[in-house]
């Protein structure tokens, strides 16, 4: 029993990080039909954004306890991570869609795009891996068998939060519902008096802005940063998106838990080597039985 | 007449390298209902979306001309800003409504841009529904799985909730049942009555003819006849080629 319940909350751990990674996809992808191949790249830049404030805020001329640098460093990753997203979106696919380029380009210029985050990184910062520092002391319960650190729990608040946040946004607010009316018909939003490009530039700060906040999460976690950190995760959370049902919200949350659930119950049973073969494979499968995703909706038919 | 609401001058736009509008010039005065007729193909969507600045590729590219309003010329004023500024609204062919959304949702979509309080919000809503009986009904119904006159009264009614006092319409009457078709434009009559523009696009030009105060005739992207309803009607080219004889 103790074994499963330890199982669940790892699950549920790496569950929030491909959701909040997904949740970057999906909304792109709904006001786009874009799919942000440098998304998980921007995870990546995110984590590098912690670092530096971390460690700029910890140092001699801040001086600040672990946990003010914890506290400021999450709204600050962040709006500063958003601000990547924002200017790729400006600098890279906004000419594009203004000379009405085809879909395929946008999604190669997004591919190119985090090959140069990647390499820039490269190029500036070398190859030695970074070590994020420790922010929050952790403190370890344990009920038995079954243990429990408080970064994790951080980790699984932090993605239901954005969840609720999100769902709020997109189905209670003015600017979610221009989201959602994007998503279904572009041609008449400038009709409503809504301007295109602000309801865009809005999608790409929510997104950039949770891919900030799971590379901050992430690195606290997983202590080590490296210029491709993004790249397994970012296609991983891609996958889980697309199995939850690109565009939607609820199915990028869910297609993440899904992910992070069949990958802890697989190394469960089997060598953790088989972990991503069996994962892939199984949503493999899901997506043979029901090829729009779990929530996806048959692409609706405009008159 | 004083400057009219809406001066279209010498307008040409293409699509790609086909040129669409070869030079097509028109007013609309305030408070009149102006009609556009024309087959098929002639132009008047396009004409339409050249005012409301609709964006290429959907939308037409303007080569020449210019459009004015109040005088000014909005060439190169952004879509959104025609509708919440000038508060000019289109309602295009094919409606276009967001499917996804439920009615009221429709509805609240619209106000985005307006600065106006609560009060001038829940009386405009109010109105709408007034106007629109059957939308009240199914306000909190996804907007997709209304009937097409429904969808097109949604359409109408979310451009009302934009706050236009100058609406633009385009086929209203398409795919709607005879009734719901002379509803439709018992309403936008009363519109008109208490101060709206209208300009109408219409297939059915015996319809629009009788609708509007005065009319022009475009084929293959010229005007080829302009006047008050009532002796476009007796042309007999008009008559001939669009009035069935």
């Amino acid at each position: 029993m103790d074994f499963i319940i330890q199982n669940i909350l790892n699950a549920l751990q790496w569950g929030s990080f491909y959701a909040l990674i997904a949740l970057g996809y999906t909304l792109v992808y709904g006001v786009l039909r874009l799919i942000n191949f440098a998304h998980g790249d921007i995870f990546m830049v995110g984590a590098y954004i912690a670092f530096f404030l971390a460690t700029t805020m910890l140092g001699p001329s801040f001086g600040l306890s672990p946990f003010m640098t914890f506290v400021i460093a999450v709204p600050l990753t962040m709006a500063l991570t958003a601000c990547v997203g924002v200017t790729l979106e400006r600098i890279a696919y906004r000419p594009l869609r203004r000379k009405g380029a085809h879909r395929l380009y946008v999604v190669i210029t997004a591919l190119m795009c985090g090959l140069i985050l990647e390499y820039g990184n490269l190029a500036v910062l070398g190859a030695s891996r970074l070590k994020f520092p420790d922010l929050i002391e952790k403190s370890i319960w344990s009920v038995g068998d079954v243990t429990m650190t408080n970064l994790k729990v951080i980790v699984i608040v932090a993605a239901v939060v954005v969840f609720i946040f999100l769902n709020f946004i997109v189905t209670k607010t003015k600017i979610g519902m221009a989201m959602r009316g994007i998503s279904y018909d572009k041609f008449a939003i400038p009709l409503m008096g809504i301007p295109i490009d602000s309801i865009i530039v809005f999608t790409f700060i929510l997104g950039s802005g949770f891919a900030g906040l799971a590379g901050l999460l992430f690195a606290m976690s997983y202590p080590i940063l490296e210029p491709f950190m993004g790249m397994i995760i970012g296609w991983k959370a891609f996958i889980a998106a697309v199995v939850g049902g690109i565009g939607d919200i609820r199915g990028a949350f869910y297609g993440g838990f899904l992910l992070g659930f069949i990958e802890v119950g697989v190394v469960t049973v089997f060598p953790s080597t088989y972990r991503d073969l069996f994962a892939f494979s199984i949503l493999l499968l899901i997506l043979w039985i029901k090829p729009t995703g779990l929530f996806g909706m048959p692409q609706s038919t405009k008159i | 007449m004083n400057t009219p609401l809406l001066e279209v001058e010498n307008l040409h736009v293409k699509y790609g390298n086909i040129e669409a509008l070869h030079g097509i010039s028109f007013t609309v005065g305030e408070g009149e209902i102006v009609t556009l007729i024309g087959a098929n193909g002639a132009g008047k969507s396009t004409t339409l979306m050249a005012v409301a600045q609709l964006p290429p590729p959907e939308a037409p590219k303007i080569t020449g001309g210019d459009i004015r309003f109040r005088g000014q010329s909005i060439l190169g004023m952004a879509p959104d800003r025609i509708v919440a500024d000038l508060h000019l609204a289109l309602v295009p062919e094919g409606r276009h409504i967001f499917g996804n959304l439920t009615v009221e949702e429709n509805l609240k979509l619209a106000t985005y841009a307006r600065k106006d309080g609560v009060n001038e919000l829940n009386r405009d809503y109010k109105r709408v529904y007034q106007l629109f009986p059957r939308l009240n009904e199914r306000r909190k119904q996804r907007s997709e799985s209304l009937s097409g006159g429904e969808q097109q009264m949604l359409a109408v009614g979310r451009a009302l909730m934009s706050g236009c006092r100058f609406i633009m319409l385009d086929e209203p009457s398409m795919g709607l049942a005879p009734l719901l078709m002379y509803d439709m434009f018992r309403t936008l009559k009363e519109l008109n009555e208490e101060g709206m523009t209208i300009l109408l696009i219409e297939q059915n030009a015996n319809l629009a003819l009788k609708f509007a105060h005065r009319g022009y005739v475009i084929d293959t992207g010229e005007i080829v006849a302009h006047g008050p309803c009532a002796s476009l009607m007796e042309n007999p080219e008009v008559k001939k080629a669009y009035l069935g004889g």
